[in-house]
């Protein structure tokens, strides 16, 4: 009966990660495929997909684009979020409802919509859209999983420690420098990772905001495989699964960090 | 010269007053507890000495100088946690070593200075841990050492033992009070615990509803307590409700005074006016009733049935009913004592002397 269930239990587990695995082998498999088209009968094994990247520039330079947009943009969404969660964890009751419902509201918003505000807003601004209103925009869509994930982390924080630094005679930059940053260090990196991988894989704002010098390269692989479909788009897509296991696994075994708590 | 000195302080949080003209001095090396309920205002009285809330109104003087509105990192007062408060991320040395960091000490010294501290709490072997690989009373230890090391003006510590469990709450007790008399440091220690304020304090000071309600020894705060609400906090305590009839000798004068219940009349010793006709409480502590099956001759004997008994190991209580008011009896357990089951017929009695009176 006990041995049933785990069985179960098992076959369900199982179950669960082919649901949310199985498509990825699927593109994992085409980005090794000898077939031309995609997707198909797999015939061989090739990396001439691979070294095809290379021969599109678009791809390595707005991957580039996408990472400088991530980093920037979750720079900023983890100092706002980091500053309002303590804020929120500090302070009164009623001001934090009102606080974290605010800083909450851009989830609700769809992106499309926020990014043809944002549009208007810089036309109405006469200016042009780019680098930095991309950052901005994604700054602002992230702010809300930041926020999450530095508020979890006070909530285990013991503010005492802070009194306990002050009253040992650190200013109040330095009891954060020492104590408040380095406590909910996992928090923050966590936060950061979490906003890195949304802005870097984002669609719709990055359509909406980039300009020629600032194409991302979620934009690039759509305006590509509005044109054609081969394999090549599977061994971009691959890459990019690759990194984002290898950055989970490293944040998990080497800084113990973990995205989802 | 007091070594700190609290004159008229009041601590108003949006419409509640949580400190209600408070003042208090305290001498060089003394030890002082603020007993008290929670919410009674003692924990909002320890962080306005520490700097961190700022009184509305009055002030707070160390070593007689104003500190009523210094910035807390500039107070050098040494400060103990209930949750400890241990920096997780730091060895129980670098803890230690914190506020000497912050002073700029040159590396050797801190050194040196950490090592005296963690030996002063008995703990040098553990200097290299995390306060997570350490015990609640080793990260308390730790937390006190840390305090220390600054050598600081003043001592701080906010209901400290109230996450150890019961038998090394006491050991700690002891060895806080060890620690200070070899310190010889002022320290003020915030509890709502009446037997850890009786067994640490050179004096204690109660508060109730952010008022200072008495300040003395724990002897007279136990025996001579000033009110009804000290007498009630500290010690278990019956409280007859009557009126005064007589004042002996109808003088005014310290005496005797009579006082009528429900159930018959009342002597007790007065120590203050009271006038005849006044609403007063008569107030015995329950160790100080007696309970005899035989009437014993003297004052202020009742007859009364046992209604209920609780065996407390120590000691054995029985709630009994004088006229229409409860009245409790706290009789040790030793063969030399009578026992009782619920039901049975005895004497309350007790001494006059043991009696005090309160208006109500």
């Amino acid at each position: 009966m006990k041995g049933m269930k785990v069985a179960l239990s098992w076959i369900y587990l199982a179950l669960i990660y082919l649901f949310i695995l199985g498509p990825m082998f699927f593109v994992l498999a085409a980005s090794f495929n000898t077939e031309t088209s995609f997707p198909a009968a797999f015939e061989g094994v090739t990396l001439r997909w691979y070294a095809r990247i290379w021969d599109h520039q678009e791809f390595l330079s707005s991957a580039w684009t996408s990472t400088l947009v991530a980093l920037v943009s979750s720079a900023v969404a983890v100092l706002a979020a980091f500053l309002a969660a303590y804020a929120i964890s500090r302070g009164n009751k009623r001001e934090n409802a009102w606080l974290s419902a605010t800083l909450a509201a851009p989830l609700l918003v769809p992106q499309v919509v926020m990014s043809l505000g944002m549009l208007q807003l810089a036309s109405l601004a006469g200016m042009g859209t780019g680098f930095w209103w991309l950052v901005a925009v994604h700054a602002v869509h992230n702010i809300p999983f930041a926020l999450r994930l530095t508020l979890t982390g006070f909530a285990r924080f013991d503010f005492a420690l802070e009194d306990a630094a002050t009253s040992l005679g650190a200013g109040r930059w330095t009891a954060w420098r020492e104590v408040t940053i380095p406590v909910l260090q996992s928090s923050i990196v966590a936060g950061f990772t979490f906003c890195f991988i949304m802005s870097f894989v984002n669609l719709p704002i990055s359509l909406f905001l980039a300009d020629t010098a600032t194409t991302t390269l979620p934009v690039v692989m759509y305006s590509y495989i509005e044109s054609r479909i081969d394999p090549m788009l599977a061994a971009v897509s691959a890459i990019l699964f690759v990194l984002a296991c290898a950055i989970t696994l490293v944040l998990d075994n080497v800084f113990r960090i973990r995205l989802v708590d | 010269m007091p070594d700190l000195k609290l004159t008229n302080i009041t601590k108003r949080f949006d419409k509640s007053v949580a400190v209600d003209d408070l003042s208090l001095s305290i001498e060089h090396g003394e030890f002082v507890c603020l007993l008290g309920p929670s919410g009674c205002g003692k924990t909002t009285t320890l962080r306005m000495i520490a700097g961190f809330e700022t009184a509305n109104s009055g002030t707070i003087e160390l070593d007689g100088m104003d500190i009523t509105r210094l910035p807390p990192q500039k107070r050098d007062i040494g400060l103990v946690f209930q949750s400890y408060a241990l920096f997780p991320h730091k060895t129980a040395a670098e803890n230690v070593g914190f506020g000497l960091k912050m002073r700029k000490l040159p590396r050797a010294d801190i050194d040196s200075q950490v090592k005296k501290a963690l030996e002063l709490v008995r703990l040098g072997h553990v200097a290299d841990r995390y306060p997570r690989q350490m015990s609640g009373g080793q990260q308390q230890r730790v937390a006190l050492a840390r305090a220390l090391a600054i050598r600081p003006r003043l001592l701080l510590m906010d209901e400290p033992l109230s996450n150890l469990d019961a038998k090394l709450r006491d050991d700690m007790r002891e060895e806080i009070r060890r620690i200070q008399k070899e310190v010889g440091i002022t320290a003020i220690f915030v509890t709502h615990d009446q037997a850890e304020a009786l067994a640490l304090a050179d004096r204690i000071a109660v508060m109730s509803e952010g008022r200072l309600m008495q300040i003395a020894d724990p002897t007279s705060i136990y025996e001579t307590p000033a009110n009804a609400t000290v007498d009630q906090f500290i010690g278990q305590v019956n409280a007859l409700q009557g009126a005064i009839t007589t004042v002996d000798g109808q003088s005014t004068q310290a005496g005797i005074a009579h006082v009528a219940i429900a159930g018959g009349r009342i002597i007790s010793g007065l120590d203050r006016q009271i006038p005849v006709g006044t609403l007063v409480l008569a107030m015995v502590k329950h160790e100080r009733v007696f309970l005899s099956r035989r009437q014993p001759v003297g004052e202020n004997i009742f007859p009364c049935q046992v209604e209920g008994r609780t065996y407390l190991g120590a000691s054995i209580v029985y709630h009994c009913n004088l006229g229409d008011q409860a009245m409790t009896a706290a009789v040790p357990n030793h063969p030399a004592f009578e026992q009782f089951q619920p039901g049975e017929a005895a004497f309350l009695h007790w001494a006059s002397a043991d009696c005090r009176i309160f208006r109500q």
